[in-house]
C-alpha cells in the first residue's frame, strides 16, 4: 500500500515535471490566439488577415502578407512563421517593416498566434 | 552689519513668509489643479497614480483613456496646458480602435482650469525618467532606425521632409512631438517600455536596438515638428 502510494506520488511529479518543461517553466494559462492576433498584428495584416489593416496606407512601402492566400502560407512551415514573428522580417528575407517581437511575446502567444493564422489560411504549411 | 536682538524678528519674519509664500504655490495649484481634474470627472478615463493597472490584454483593450501617473515625465508643460483648453486628436483612430475615427471630442477646459490641471498633471512623475540625456536631432542616425531598421513609421503618422503627415494610423502622432513631449521620456518609454505600459501593441526593442541606437531615434523623434 506505502509502496503503491508513493509510486503514485513520483508519477505526479514527474508528469508536472514534463509539463514544467513544455511550457518553459512556467504555467500558462490558455492564450486566446485570435485576441493576441487582434491585439498585435491586425494593425497591419487586417482583422481578417487579409494584409489590408488600417496602417496599410500608401507610404507604406510593402504590402503585408495576407494570410488566406493558402498558395502562399503552404510554402511556410510553422517554425518559419514563429521565427519570422520573433526576429521579424528578416528573419524570411522580407521587409523590416514586420519588425521583431520576441521581446513582447510569450513563447506561448507565438504558439497561439501560428495555431490562428493556420486557421486563417486553412491549411497546415510545409511539413 | 550687524543686527540688535531687537531687530532680527523684525527681518526675518518677513523674510520667512515670503519663503514659505514662495514654497507654498506650486503645491496650491497642483492642489487646486487637482480639484479640476476630480470635478470634471478626468477620473472616469484617466488615473493618475501609478503603477500602470493594464497587466493584460483584455484590460488594456477596456482602458478608455491613456493613464497620466507619469505625465509630468511625457509632457512639456506648456504644450500640456495649450492642448487642455483646445484639444486636438493625438490618434488618427479612436483608442483601441482599428476602424473608428477618432472624433476629436475631448472635453475642453477653460483656460485657467487648464492651467490648473497642467500644474497638477506635470507633478506627476514616476522617478525613472533621467533628465538631461536627450537632445531633439535629426540626426541621419536616428532617421535610419525610425524608418529603416525598426520602422515606427509603419504605425505612427510623422511629416515628412517637406512636412506632409504620412506613416501609419494606429499609433499617437508624432507631428509635434518636439513641443508635446519630454526628449528624456521617450528614451525612457524606449527603455524600460514596461513600466510605462506594461501590455502595449507595440513592440519592445530592449534588447533589440543597442542602448546608442535608442538614444539616437529617441532624439529624432524628440525634432518632429
Amino acid at each position: 500500500m506505502l509502496k503503491s502510494s508513493k509510486t503514485l506520488l513520483a508519477g505526479v511529479f514527474l508528469t508536472t515535471g514534463l509539463l514544467m518543461c513544455v511550457t518553459g517553466g512556467r504555467a500558462s494559462a490558455a492564450v486566446d490566439g485570435e485576441q493576441v492576433y487582434q491585439f498585435y498584428c491586425a494593425q497591419c495584416h487586417g482583422a481578417g488577415g487579409k494584409g489590408d489593416g488600417p496602417n496599410v496606407t500608401p507610404s507604406m512601402p510593402v504590402t503585408p502578407r495576407n494570410f488566406t492566400k493558402q498558395e502562399d502560407m503552404n510554402k511556410l512551415s510553422d517554425l518559419d512563421i514563429q521565427n519570422v514573428i520573433m526576429e521579424g522580417g528578416p528573419a524570411l528575407s522580407k521587409s523590416p517593416m514586420m519588425p521583431p517581437w520576441s521581446q513582447t511575446l510569450s513563447k506561448d502567444e507565438v504558439a497561439a498566434m501560428v495555431a490562428h493564422l493556420r486557421k486563417l489560411c486553412d491549411c497546415k504549411g510545409k511539413q | 552689519m550687524n543686527f540688535t536682538k531687537s531687530m532680527q524678528p523684525r527681518l526675518t519674519l518677513p523674510l520667512g513668509v515670503v519663503c514659505l509664500s514662495l514654497l507654498a504655490l506650486p503645491g496650491q495649484a497642483q492642489a487646486a489643479g487637482e480639484q479640476v481634474f476630480n470635478d470634471k470627472k478626468c477620473t472616469e478615463c484617466h488615473y493618475t497614480k501609478g503603477p500602470s493597472k493594464e497587466n493584460t490584454i483584455a484590460e488594456k483593450l477596456a482602458q478608455k483613456g491613456p493613464e497620466l501617473w507619469y505625465a509630468g515625465d511625457k509632457f512639456q508643460a506648456p504644450w500640456l496646458a495649450k492642448w487642455l483648453s483646445d484639444p486636438k486628436p493625438i490618434r488618427p483612430l479612436k483608442m483601441n480602435s482599428l476602424t473608428e475615427k477618432n472624433a476629436g471630442d475631448h472635453p475642453k477646459l477653460s483656460e485657467a482650469e487648464a492651467k490648473e490641471v497642467s500644474e497638477f498633471l506635470m507633478g506627476l512623475k514616476s522617478g525613472q525618467v533621467k533628465a538631461g540625456v536627450i537632445t531633439p536631432s535629426s540626426s541621419v542616425k536616428g532617421k535610419q532606425v525610425f524608418a529603416k531598421k525598426m520602422p515606427c513609421s509603419a504605425c505612427h503618422p510623422f511629416p515628412d521632409s517637406d512636412g506632409k503627415v504620412t506613416g501609419g494610423l494606429t499609433a499617437p502622432t508624432f507631428v509635434g512631438a518636439k513641443e508635446r513631449l519630454n526628449p528624456d521620456w521617450i528614451l525612457a518609454y524606449m527603455t524600460n517600455p514596461k513600466l510605462f505600459k506594461p501590455v502595449k501593441s507595440m513592440p519592445v526593442f530592449t534588447g533589440i536596438l543597442k542602448d546608442k541606437e535608442m538614444e539616437d531615434v529617441s532624439s529624432y523623434i524628440a525634432n518632429f515638428q
